[in-house]
């Protein structure tokens, strides 16, 4: 499953950044555990995992992302 | 079935333990520079504004020697203030109010008044910020009696620091590097992301951990250190040599009694602070480790920053700063072994 950085995450259409992973390439993530944190805007967000697997990181930290962008997969 | 981890960065730690501390006891209040709606700039006090108000929640004009001055009032008048001063390297302005008023509180009034505040500050470089936002001055506070002095390798300690410094009835410097943040733009230790229970619990100041246990030599060292150090110990073991590695945890007072044992059983030492050389933590761990009388297999070592401020570029920054790489290389010399 992607690891989707949600459209309501933040309002307007500007990029975040990807501050820190708390989980690292390969761990076992169970559905819900905050994964990664985001700025947008010198706030942190974090990204839970949408279900439970194996952790695949596809953008690495201090990236910029924007909204609808798959950040992860975890299978 | 195994609980699932809770991962958070030192900054995430750091503002749990703050909400818990002020949930519990009314008297427990934050001040600082952007320490409100932004949260802290590293991340420290995050969503505390929200939950406490302005007024327990303070953002303060760029005044240290006010702001700090005010802390040590409330502390005097019973309450425990927890301060944020951005970087360490911005005391200068404040000191009196810190070595002079806050550290000889309780000692000069026979113990009728004490000081309970913290003050939160960040620490080291190497992400090339200049010689005024890099350093670490570990020494510089440690020196002083009447202060303790903590630095968190991880999460979990941070939280439990954090909170043991809050209910200490005398001034806790409370120091957090930011390579170990978890901020993005300064580049965190994957390492210092740890499980943290959601549970009020303690680490107690003045004692180390051993982060790694080993039996041939021990590596000492504070902060990002210690993960320069637990990366050095996986290459040594490929070579056959097993190393210890000591998070200090507490810069002062220093457990000493943590070092002598290890040292007791490894026999050989390389201390590892990026805080300058002259004078510092290094220096003051290894010479408690002689006086405790070690028979050594090899003449301890220190590996530190040098004594020069920090320069701004990165190329000259770097090399300047202690590696596992600087680590591994030290131990082969004890160990006369050849450069891989």
């Amino acid at each position: 499953m992607d690891v989707v950085i949600a459209e309501d995450l933040w309002n307007d259409e500007g990029e975040g950044v990807i501050a820190t992973w708390l989980f690292q390439n390969g761990e076992f993530v169970r559905q819900g555990a905050p994964l990664a944190e985001v700025m947008y805007e010198k706030a942190g967000m974090e990204i839970p995992a949408p279900a439970s697997g194996h952790l695949t990181i596809l953008i690495e930290p201090e990236t910029p992302v924007r909204k609808g962008q798959v950040i992860a997969r975890i299978d | 079935m195994s609980a699932t981890p809770r991962r958070l960065t030192i900054a995430k730690a750091m503002s749990e333990a703050l909400g818990i501390a002020m949930e519990q006891d009314p008297t427990v209040l934050v001040l600082g520079e952007d320490i409100g709606a932004l949260g802290g700039v590293f991340g420290t006090t995050q969503g505390l504004l929200e939950r406490f108000g302005a007024e327990r929640v303070r953002d303060t004009p760029i005044s240290e020697t006010a702001f700090i001055g005010a802390a040590v009032g409330l502390a005097a008048a019973g309450m425990r203030p927890v301060v944020e001063l951005m970087f360490v390297d911005f005391f200068g302005v404040c000191m009196d109010a810190i070595y002079n008023l806050a550290a000889k509180q309780s000692y000069f009034s026979g113990g009728r008044v004490s000081c309970p505040m913290v003050l939160m500050t960040s620490v080291g470089g190497g992400y090339g910020d200049g010689g005024q936002h890099s350093q670490c001055l570990y020494s510089t506070f440690a020196h002083l009696p009447g202060l303790k002095v903590v630095l968190p390798s991880n999460a979990y300690d941070a939280k439990g620091l954090l909170l043991s410094a809050i209910a200490d009835s005398n001034p806790v410097i409370f120091m957090f590097h930011k390579a170990l943040q978890g901020m993005g733009w300064l580049g965190t230790v994957p390492g210092s992301i740890v499980h943290v229970p959601v549970e009020t619990y303690t680490v107690p100041i003045g004692q180390a951990a051993i982060a790694k246990s080993g039996t041939d030599i021990t590596l000492a060292g504070l902060g990002v250190t210690v993960h320069h150090a637990l990366q050095a110990a996986v290459t040594l073991l490929q070579e056959g040599i097993d190393a210890e590695v000591l998070d200090l945890r507490t810069i002062a007072p220093l457990d000493r009694k943590a070092l002598a044992a290890s040292v007791g059983r490894t026999r050989r030492l390389i201390v590892i602070d990026d805080d300058y050389r002259s004078c510092g933590v290094s220096a003051e761990v290894i010479a408690s480790a002689c006086e405790g009388g070690v028979d050594w297999l090899a003449v301890p070592a220190r590996i530190t920053y040098p004594d020069v401020p920090v320069p701004y570029s990165p190329v000259l920054e770097h090399p300047l700063l202690p590696t596992a790489a600087a680590i591994v290389d030290t131990a082969r010399r004890m160990f006369h072994r050849k450069a891989a």
